[in-house]
């Protein structure tokens, strides 16, 4: 039976059909699961099954990778509020484009897998400089700094990811606090990131929520 | 013959030398002519001159009259570009805020008034008179269903795409492809050869095929419907497109195709045929990191793939800053060089 929800569910967001997906959740509702249920047991496994079908199949459309993000998160919080306890969280990632770098779509398809598979984020906006990046992720005692980049120069600057990776290591933050990187750039040189100081990089937005993750439990196992 | 000539050959296929080389170096200018690039871009002349003096030190085959990309979202009444002395300039206020402002959204009854055309329209006009009967002059226009991207951000424009409101977002593409329309027809009037058509939503890397015949081709061909695609080069941004090319030739009669770096060029190439033009481009994000052996072996694998029956074009990508001059050099080197054509 939940295999059909699942596959029913990513069938309705492959085809980025919100209405169909948001249909499977509340049909699945109705024959008695518990909104624990819906999100363990239906979204957080079919964002799973997303993540490996898009690694198996890099063509999946921008599209996609939005509404994977964004009915997954929906539902989520949606189911969140029905839980009897508040769940276990993973642990927290701040997240931000890169200094100067004003483009937001990206992150909000990397927030919205988080948030539906147990991870606090902090999103911190666009333009967002080196410092500010850090000085939350101590304050917030997160993981994780993920730095979106759309353009080139935003992706290379000293003010952006390489910026970061220098307060990391002048404050000993290296082992506490990992950095991931995506965006544009490093689609085009997959060698990017090792050249921005980037502990990991995803070349889609699905991808890198599950990149941060494998981050977060390197750090809190 | 001339660059211009060449390009004409290759895109019917007659005989020339060589292969054309094009090179797009939009945001270069400004360091030729050391100047910070809200300067660069404040004026035509500077950036007529910036190219010309970019041409003459490089010896590639075209010139490019584009601004940046937000130049669009200026003539719509976009008031803050973020500058930066070391890339690509970025919108920093969107003329769309929420939804409401899209029933405010005024299209000007003729854009070649508004101020912020009239760089546009000095660079055109020094260009087309100092190479203008030699060289390609390209311009760009941003199609349709990709020009909300810059009105309110890629996100808000992606969401309202697949959520709707749709008689609102219809509403947007109607009024975006209005602006269009004149963009094209303004641009070609000031004697721009060659329009890039720069349509990522028309990539299947953006949506779905589905999406495209269903919803972003009809927006395409109202764009194009007056002036026609004569000279015209499809263009996603750089995002792969080979599996729609077949239908923009059918729907849209545009024989010209600029191919991802991310795409197969061989599939291209077979794909466009004698059909028109296969526009091959060079990874340049790798430039930046690539020796200059590395770069002229990336072209000569590229040209060795495309120049056999001609009908193809050598370009890059968006040359970002960082590149060094030296590559940039050996890139438009080897290009001439694997280029020649027997």
């Amino acid at each position: 039976m939940l295999d059909a929800y699942i596959q029913s569910y990513n069938q309705a967001v492959f085809e980025t059909d919100k209405p169909a997906a948001l249909e499977v959740v509340n049909q699945a509702l109705s024959d008695g699961l518990s909104p624990e249920d819906i999100v363990f047991k239906l979204v957080i496994p079919a964002v799973e099954l997303m993540m490996a079908l898009i690694e198996k199949d890099p063509d999946a459309n921008l599209a996609q990778h939005f509404m994977t993000a964004q009915i997954a998160a929906d539902v989520t919080e949606k189911m969140l509020e029905k839980f009897s306890k508040p769940p276990e969280m993973i642990g927290r990632v701040v997240i931000g484009a890169a200094y100067g770098d004003l483009h937001s779509l990206g992150k909000r398809i990397v927030s919205g897998c988080l948030k539906s598979l147990m991870v606090d984020v902090v999103d911190l906006g666009t333009n967002v400089s080196a410092e500010k990046f850090v000085d939350t992720a101590v304050t917030e005692n997160a993981q994780v700094i993920a730095v979106s980049a759309m353009m080139v120069h935003t992706a290379t600057s000293e003010k952006g990811s390489l910026g970061v990776r220098t307060l990391l290591q002048q404050r000993g933050l290296q082992q506490q606090i990992k950095l991931a990187v995506g965006g544009a750039p490093y689609r085009f040189d997959p060698e990017l990131y090792v050249k921005v100081g980037a502990d990991a990089w995803a070349p889609d937005g699905v991808t890198a929520a599950k990149v941060i993750v494998d981050l977060i439990r390197e750090v809190k196992p | 013959m001339t660059p211009l000539e060449i390009l004409s050959s290759a895109t019917t296929g007659s005989p020339a030398p060589r292969i054309p080389v094009f090179c797009n170096m939009p945001d270069h200018g400004a360091r030729e002519l050391g100047m910070p690039a809200k300067q660069y871009f404040s004026k035509g002349e500077y950036v007529a001159d910036g190219q010309l003096r970019m041409l003459r030190r490089y010896g590639y085959d075209n010139i490019w009259s584009l601004h940046y990309v937000g130049k669009e979202a200026e003539l719509l009444g976009c008031r803050e570009i973020l500058f930066a002395d070391d890339g690509v300039p970025n919108v920093a206020d969107f003329v769309i805020k929420n939804l409401d402002d899209i029933a405010k959204l005024e299209i000007p009854a003729d854009i070649t008034q508004h101020p912020a055309w009239q760089p546009i329209a000095d660079s055109l006009r020094i260009l087309r008179s100092e190479i203008g009967a030699t060289h390609p002059i390209c311009a760009y226009a941003t199609a349709s269903t990709t020009l909300p991207a810059i009105l309110m951000g890629m996100d808000k424009w992606m969401e309202l795409f697949l959520l709707g409101p749709f008689d609102v977002r219809d509403e947007l593409l109607r009024k975006c492809s209005d602006f269009s329309q004149q963009e094209i027809a303004a641009l070609r009037a000031l004697g721009a050869s060659v329009l890039i058509y720069s349509t990522p939503f028309g990539s299947p890397y953006f949506v779905s095929r589905k999406q495209i015949e269903q919803i972003v081709m009809p927006w395409m061909r109202r764009d194009l419907l007056p002036g026609g695609s004569e000279n015209l080069i499809y263009y996603c941004g750089m995002a792969p497109f080979n599996d729609v090319i077949d239908l923009i030739f059918d729907e849209l009669h545009i024989t010209n195709h600029y191919i991802s770096p991310l795409a197969d060029i061989a599939e291209a190439k077979r794909l466009i045929n004698t059909r028109g033009l296969t526009c091959g481009a060079i990874d340049d994000i790798k430039m930046i990191h690539w020796s200059a052996e590395q770069t002229r072996a990336e072209v000569k694998r590229i040209v060795e793939i495309g120049k056999t029956g001609s009908h193809f074009l050598f370009g890059n990508g968006v040359m970002p800053l960082a590149v060094p001059e030296a590559n940039i050099q050996a890139m438009v080197d080897a290009a001439f060089e694997y280029g020649r054509l027997a």
